[in-house]
């Protein structure tokens, strides 16, 4: 067939193979074996191909053709990134000549009329072109720099952040966007040039990158630079009304929101106007649901908001039916996510199996305003009037009951996520400009709000994996990304533009920003550390003490420089306090030892220096915060935040389109090993978990686990190891592939002893999905089924001589089921405090995590329990156990099904 | 209890259970329910406005298939299978299936609803489109045979034509022909287009998937309990119902797609066609008529792997319903 590619001015010319062929090979410049992937390249491109093709779509038409091999090798994504940031460097440059060393020239020289054309288009900042040197910022762009990227990282990257000319045609390339942001944070430094390049060497390495709303609006006329908005609901219609104006303004300036609604008075509760009575939280809460639904945050994102609600409140069995799928539209909410906010006092219910009430927070008024030991006396009374015909609406429930009932939403309907209020509020170092009512839309802030303020935080993360170097952390430059990092944070409160005035006055008096880290996995991977194991932990002590250290003496500094945040007087730090000192508090106040080693892992760290220094002035009211950076972590190509791999390949849904993520570090060393090309189908059958691909060797197999088959005790670990040292909290995705909800509701308990501030995302392991395409499962073989073949003596059907495979075995029927799960829940709800002396906890505390999980599980799966969390599947006639949900309906279905 | 048969009392008994696969297979399709609304297509309808005409074309043509197609499922699952099944465990799942091909049915119907469609000429074109209609008398050219030609389940001829049905209707239809319009709808998100269309699609696929095996279960019990259908003269048989409905499906390709998109083609979606049959007939037992590779290896992002969901900006595909279910099992 003939084909035509139609040009961008509309004319027809002859498809020219040899074109394409020959841009490819450029791409697949330095590999080994460049041949074979280009012709593997060129042959699927041409498939994809149709007569009058335009000359974008056949760009786009290798692309595809490049990334739908990255399955095989790794160095197809190389050819795919190097592919898509030719058509950047097309569409931004012009037909620049192919060598790089022209190339890189002309992406130098182009620099300054990038600036100016933006500043005239009104695309940019006029500040941009006043305040800097371009011909100095020009002279240390590193084009060698995109290198660095993978596909999905740098398609993420241009998708989402970068910013487009009126025609929406790319404007900026790679290192044109990171100039653009370190300049958008630099106007009001005393030599913004240099600081510009400070900043640009940190987030052009990829060594901390900028929180998204940052990365999008920095440098722009409209510099809406926060990432997270905090506000409460009170109890009247005009704070009701203005609220939903606050959320609409507040998502439009591209931030996610977090929305307390505990003070709305309950269903039922008498209205004074009109002598009628409230149809409570829920019908508000559901204008707001669809009020972020019309907006496009940034013009890039939808709306986004989670709403709080502490579980005292009368509504909140209703509330925790928010994001079921089923049920009248009117009471559900479609798009804005749900937390429930839980006391101290009620984890000690569940422990002790005590009644739980619920009250109409308008006869409550003040339980939301306390927590501690005041809010526990505060709700006896309640209580006690509850119980003496005092209070006109409450009831009780066993505290267990509702404990179980979230962990079933939450299971089902992956919401509400369990934040823990008393944490919080003991151990916030910004505690003296009041309450903290709720945590953020991904419960790493902790920031308190009122009627007159709006809290507000910007946010930036640290990449673990760019400070290896030679298999240890470099840890002098971890120091300076942190400081630069915090400077940076520090520079954008004085440059972003709020939309509301309580939220101004929240940013400038608080001044509150968030450093967190991305990389953990990533770099625990490289240094050979498997993610369940003491030695992660302890590396995660390492690593949080110090950039705990480095950022608070950097904003001390900065404190000198430029004067203290103007709430500073009376706070915690004013006192000498640091983070890892408020762990004290929060024991004695909830009368329990937290259950983690407290031991410093950096002994020549001076903290008792750091304190003094502390009390004489700090610019921020908070400093740390970890956030999910599921989108920034991906652009730097790492893992997000502290999560574990997802699984050694899989697919990301994205705004941005659909990717398949697949473990570089893994396929290196599996390609060290000559290995690759043997397991690499298996390992997606496996649904990218190797644990049973015996050709692997088990070390390896130990470090590269997939998140379902991680403990979750060791989530729980990490995140309590590292919160120690965190002022604000750390997004805590949990991933589950037991629905056991007994386990659950002790997973979730450990998390609360260990004193997390909060939980996350729940992933819980989908125990059915679709026919997998690429790789072709026979599922009559899997049952032991030949078919018609009996009939076909010869024929190639008839050689699945499948050894009618242990699957008669399986069908091993749960032995009472019902009466195990009753005497499980005792156990867990049986559990005393752990009242551990502190000298003691360090190095028993390893063994303790390691050995909770068997714990539990005796109870319930005598003999049977290691096995049943794996489900055997055949590939190439052997028989390979892969990690599964421990359903036993589960069981039956896969493998003893007839 | 034989699984075919004419109905008794006693086969409304559940327990004892003799098919526990077809129960754990109910189990597992109740926990997989999902809603239409659940899915906004806001971001979609800016997608279809950016698209060309040929791409439009696709979908459209794609919807006026499956629309009926999903109500033709049902009426032979209704008249073809349930009567001849004596396993109540085996009628639980088939209802709870039946509901799944209406709610598919009431999916496409939303988003008929939502798009700019015209939507008396989507309902036209499965009527007028010869290639089309070709696909729909396969289908029901076996359904007939059962419904009107009446013959004895219980003889061998009887359990022949249930056979041929079953394998029209969910080796064929189901489990081919559906696969490659998801493979196509699914295309559009690749190229980062009509994403929340493609989250219903990965919803619709999931249920298909567990359709098919229950349909491949069901024909294996039949031949295992029946072992004098086991010729070579009638496994050949099944496998030219298989060979034709490829060979139908050709035609209706080059309908799809007259000129090709970006991505995909007539020949392309051929051959996806003839990769999927493939494995169709290996799972039955019979040699491969094909021999081709996939084509299309994007697939392992949207179909093979798991999936991270960024839960803010997608629905996410992946969730069940009835968990902390904790599930009797004493037979």
């Amino acid at each position: 067939m003939e084909l035509k590619v139609t040009k961008r001015d509309g004319t027809k010319e002859l498809f020219n193979a040899d074109r394409i062929n020959r841009s490819i090979e450029r791409a697949a410049f330095g590999m080994m074996d460049p041949i074979s992937k280009v012709t593997q390249v060129a042959t699927d491109t041409k498939v994809t191909l149709y007569d009058g093709i335009t000359e974008e779509e056949l760009d786009e038409a290798t692309i595809s053709a490049a990334v739908q091999n990255i399955k095989e090798d790794i160095d197809y994504d190389k050819i795919a990134t190097r592919l898509l940031l030719k058509t950047v460097y097309k569409s931004v440059l012009g037909d620049y000549d192919q060598s790089p060393e022209i190339l890189k020239k002309v992406h130098k020289e182009h620099f300054p009329s990038y600036i100016k054309q933006g500043v005239a288009g009104k695309i940019l900042d006029e500040r941009m072109e006043k305040n800097f040197d371009l011909e100095k910022l020009s002279s240390v762009l590193d084009i060698s720099r995109d290198e660095i990227f993978i596909y999905s990282g740098l398609s993420g990257l241009l998708h989402r952040y970068s910013v487009k000319d009126k025609n929406q045609q790319a404007f900026e390339t790679p290192q044109y966007l990171f100039m653009r942001v370190a300049m958008g944070n630099a106007y009001n430094e005393k030599d913004p040039t240099e600081w510009a390049i400070k900043f640009y060497e940190k987030m052009s390495q990829h060594e901390y990158i900028a929180g998204g709303s940052t990365n999008i609006n920095a440098g722009t006329p409209n510099p809406a630079l926060s990432n997270c908005f905090l506000l409460e609901i009170h109890d009247d219609m005009g704070h009701i009304s203005k609220s939903v104006s606050d959320v609409m303004l507040l998502s439009k300036a591209s931030g996610g929101l977090g929305a307390s609604i505990t003070k709305l008075r309950a269903t039922g509760s008498p209205l004074s106007s009109n002598n009628t009575t409230s149809s409570g939280p829920t019908p508000f809460a559901k204008i707001i649901d669809t009020a972020i639904r019309a907006i496009q945050r940034g013009g890039k994102k939808k709306g986004a908001l989670c709403f709080y609600m502490e579980n005292w409140h009368l509504d909140f069995p209703d509330f925790i039916e928010w994001k079921h799928n089923a049920g009248d539209d009117y009471l559900r909410m479609r798009t804005a996510d749900t937390a429930a906010y839980l006391s101290d006092e009620f984890m000690k219910r569940v422990e002790a199996k005590t009644d739980w009430y619920m009250f109409d927070p308008k006869e409550t008024p003040d339980l939301n305003e306390l927590y501690g030991k005041a809010f526990s006396a505060r709700y006896a009374q309640y209580v006690q009037m509850a119980e003496e015909g005092k209070l006109k609406m409450w009831k009780k429930v066993p505290a267990t009951e509702q404990y179980r009932a979230i962990l079933v939403a939450l299971q089902t309907t992956s919401h509400p996520w369990l934040v823990f209020k008393d944490p919080i509020n003991l151990r916030a170092l910004n505690n003296n400009t009041g309450t903290i009512h709720m945590s953020n839309l991904c419960t790493e802030i902790c920031l308190p709000q009122d009627r007159k303020n709006v809290a507000v935080c910007n946010l930036a993360s640290i990449n673990i994996a760019g400070h290896l170097k030679k298999k240890q952390i470099d840890w002098q430059k971890l120091e300076e990304t942190t400081r630069t990092a915090i400077r940076q944070l520090d520079n954008l409160i004085d440059i972003n533009v709020l939309p509301i005035p309580e939220a101004v006055k929240s940013d400038s008096e608080n001044r509150a920003i968030g450093l967190g880290v991305m990389g953990f996995s990533d770099a625990i991977e490289q240094l050979g550390i498997p993610y369940d194991s003491p030695h992660s932990y302890d590396f995660t002590d390492k690593i949080f003490e110090f950039i705990s250290y480095m950022a608070i003496d950097e904003s001390a500094n900065l404190a000198v420089e430029r004067g203290s945040y103007k709430n500073f007087a009376g706070s915690e730090w004013s006192k000498g306090k640091v983070p890892v000192d408020t762990m004290e508090k929060l024991e004695n106040e909830r009368g329990m030892i937290i259950d983690v080693d407290k031991k410093s892992k950096q002994n020549w760290l001076d903290w008792g220096a750091l304190r003094v220094k502390v009390k004489s002035g700090m610019r921020n009211a908070t400093l740390m915060a970890v956030a999910p950076n599921a989108n920034i972590g991906l652009v730097a190509g790492t893992t997000p935040g502290i999560d574990p791999r997802f699984a050694q390949i899989f697919s990301r849904n994205k705004i941005s389109g659909k990717y398949l993520d697949i473990n570089h570090n893994l396929v290196t060393e599996l390609k060290n090993l000559n290995l690759w090309g043997m397991v690499k189908d298996k390992i997606i059958e496996l649904q990218g978990d190797i644990s049973s691909i015996e050709e692997i060797p088990p070390h390896i197999r130990e470090i590269y686990k997939t998140s379902f088959s991680v403990s979750p005790y060791a989530f729980v670990e990490v995140a309590a190891r590292a919160q120690k040292w965190v002022d604000q909290a750390l997004s805590r995705n949990m991933y589950l592939d037991d629905r056991d909800i007994d386990k659950t509701m002790d997973i979730y308990f450990t998390a609360w002893k260990k004193g997390l501030k909060s939980t996350y995302y729940l992933h819980m392991k989908p125990r059915h999905g679709a026919e997998q395409s690429t790789v072709s499962v026979n599922k009559s073989a899997k049952l032991g089924k030949t078919g018609f073949a009996s009939v076909f003596k010869n024929a190639e059907s008839a050689t699945i001589n499948v050894e009618p495979v242990s699957v008669v075995e399986n069908i091993v029927i749960e032995p009472v089921r019902e009466e195990v799960i009753e005497k499980e829940q005792e156990q867990i709800m049986d559990v005393k405090p752990l009242v551990i002396p502190t000298e003691t906890v360090s190095h028993q505390i390893f063994a303790k995590v390691q050995t909770q999980l068997p714990n539990v599980e005796p109870i319930s799966f005598t003999k049977t329990s290691s096995e049943k969390h794996f489900q055997e599947k055949i590939i190439d006639g052997k028989v390979y156990k892969v990690h599964m949900p421990t359903d036993p309906a589960e069981n039956n279905l896969c493998d003893g099904c007839q | 209890m034989p699984i075919l048969g004419k109905a008794s009392p006693e086969d409304m008994n559940l327990r004892p259970m003799h098919y526990q696969w077809a129960y754990d297979l109910y189990n597992q399709a109740v926990r997989n329910t999902w809603f239409p609304h659940e899915i906004a297509l806001k971001e979609d309808l800016e997608d279809w406005n950016k698209m060309t005409e040929d791409e439009r074309h696709a979908v459209k043509f794609t919807m006026a298939f499956f629309n009926p197609a999903e109500l033709i499922v049902n009426r032979v699952l209704a008249l073809g299978v349930y009567p001849y099944l004596k396993s109540p465990e085996c009628h639980l799942y088939l209802a709870k299936q039946m509901w799944e091909e209406a709610n598919h049915c009431v999916a496409f119907e939303y988003v008929l609803e939502t798009f700019p469609f015209d939507r008396e000429k989507i309902f036209q074109v499965h009527l007028e489109t010869p290639s089309m209609q070709a696909k729909e008398n396969y289908v029901m050219k076996y359904l007939k045979r059962m419904t009107e030609v009446k013959l004895d389940i219980e003889t061998p001829e009887g359990k022949k034509d249930f056979i041929r049905n079953l394998v029209a209707t969910n080796i064929v239809m189901e489990g081919t022909w559906f696969y490659s319009g998801f493979m196509v709808a699914l295309s559009f998100r690749q190229r980062n287009q009509l994403r929340n269309f493609g989250s219903m699609i990965d919803w619709v696929l999931r249920d298909e998937s567990l359709h098919l095996k229950f349909g491949i279960q069901l024909i294996q019990t039949v031949l295992e309990e029946n072992s004098e259908l086991l010729t070579e003269e009638f496994a050949n048989e099944i496998k030219s119902i298989i060979v034709e409905g490829v060979n139908i499906e050709n035609a209706y390709n080059k309908d799809l797609f007259p000129n090709g998109i970006l991505g995909l083609n007539a020949d392309y979606v051929n051959q996806y066609v003839q990769y999927v049959a493939d494995r169709r007939l290996t799972e039955l037992g019979l040699p491969k008529e094909y021999n081709v590779s996939n084509p299309a290896k994007w697939m392992s992002t949207a179909t093979d792997v798991l999936e991270l969901v960024n839960f803010f900006e997608q629905q996410n595909t992946k969730y069940e319903v009835d968990s902390g279910h904790t599930q009797k099992t004493n037979v």
